[in-house]
């Protein structure tokens, strides 16, 4: 089946977007898509494909032997993790690269995994709430600290739906949270639910805490994607000190309340 | 008792927030089951090592090697991407509680536990991702010999 330079662009800039927004690793998307072009004959020479992806953004050229090169660029601004939609567009990419189907076919499928179910608002506040509940646990918290955290990190779930909607930086996302966290969590003990706090605190800071984020950039230096690993790696360092500078400062102010 | 306390509750509180986490990242449910158990085996062979007496980056470098083999198996078997396992089974391993220590020390202006906690968990990234890394590389290796072989 042949493809035009034009449309072997569409799909993969289309493709290879989703795939950044959806949390897969860099190296992978840009295996994806040149295996993808090699499908359709574009694998070197003349007629070939060069792709350059960071979490930000994603640079496509194609050439075709014949006219100028063509170019897109797509910038990704908001990044989250689902992995059934990396699962759909994996398969997807291996259908491709098996059958090379006309290019209305790829559309109508992109479409399909486009529009997949996601959970649920209430499935995700109590996986919060489970989360918080649990990690405070599993760092020797007892079970009135589990309690009130998962109650807390079903807060943080809400306001934070809410903060979202005005597109507030990652640090000011992570300092919101946990300035709510911390400042609830003082205030519980100091009530006397609990005897302390900071197990409170650590187990609901688990849905924030940027862990997987870290592993993620660490994978991505030693895959040889210096820069994606420097753009996760600040990610997760400004995360991680917007929380810090939140939990210090409202357990110093509510402290003195 | 002991022993109860110290290595299967873990693996519970594994287990159950590695599928609180599955749904925050939109994992199908059939797939949750299976990815909750490579969690709380990830916790398991963890708190054996540590138990052992290794150093504590050498069990962080095993453990993240052990959910790799598992990831890859079930991906081969279940024909989806490997990173569906292999995010969820690191969950018990990735220096979550660490990195708030670490920034909490640092807003307390105690550098010295600052620069000791955040070595230390830059360190426990790195073991993890080298244990991946690892067990992906020989995975492909072998991929790469049976299908020459075949």
């Amino acid at each position: 089946m042949e493809i035009t330079a034009k449309e072997l662009l569409y799909i993969t800039s289309r493709i290879g977007s989703m795939l950044i927004t959806c949390g897969a690793e860099i190296y992978r998307v840009e295996d994806s898509l040149y295996r993808i072009a090699a499908a359709y004959g574009f694998s070197g020479g003349e007629k070939r494909i060069e792709v350059f992806a960071i979490p930000a953004s994603l640079i496509i050229t194609v050439n075709d032997g014949d006219s100028p090169p063509l170019t897109q660029t797509v910038r990704i601004s908001a990044r989250g993790t689902n992995l059934d939609r990396v699962d759909k567009l994996n398969n997807l990419s291996r259908y491709i690269c098996a059958e090379t189907p006309e290019i209305r076919e790829i559309r109508k499928h992109i479409d399909e995994i486009n529009g997949r179910k996601v959970y649920g608002g209430t499935v995700r506040l109590f996986s919060y709430g489970i989360v918080g509940a649990v990690f405070s646990l599993f760092f020797g918290g007892t079970c009135s600290d589990a309690l009130f955290s998962g109650i807390i990190s079903m807060i943080v779930f809400g306001v934070s739906k809410f903060v979202n909607k005005v597109k507030p930086s990652v640090f000011f996302q992570s300092l919101i949270g946990s300035v709510i966290i911390a400042s609830l969590s003082v205030f519980v003990s100091k009530l006397g639910l609990t005897e302390s706090f900071d197990k409170i605190i650590i187990g609901a800071s688990m849905n924030l805490v940027p862990g997987v984020t870290l592993t993620n950039c660490m994978r991505d230096f030693i895959a040889g994607d210096f820069l994606a690993g420097m753009y996760t790696l600040t990610e997760a360092i400004l995360v991680a000190l917007g929380m810090a500078v939140g939990a210090a400062s409202a357990i110093a102010l509510v402290s003195m309340i | 008792m002991d022993i109860l306390k110290e290595m299967i509750l873990p693996c519970v509180y594994s287990f159950i927030a590695s599928i609180a986490f599955g749904v925050q990242f939109n994992i199908r449910f059939r797939h949750m089951l299976a990815a909750g158990i490579g969690a709380a085996l990830t916790q398991l062979i963890f708190t054996g090592f540590e138990m052992s007496g290794l150093g504590q980056m050498i069990c962080y470098f095993f453990a993240a090697s052990a959910v790799s083999v598992y990831a890859e198996l079930m991906a081969r078997r279940l024909h989806v991407p490997v990173n569906m396992y292999l995010v969820i089974g690191i969950i018990p391993l990735v220096p979550g509680g660490n990195m708030y220590n670490t920034m909490i020390s640092l807003v307390g202006g105690d550098i010295d536990s600052f620069s000791h906690l955040f070595a230390e968990a830059v360190g426990i990234a790195g073991s993890i991702a080298m244990g991946v890394f690892a067990v992906s590389a020989i995975m492909r290796l072998i991929r790469m010999i049976t299908k020459q072989a075949v």
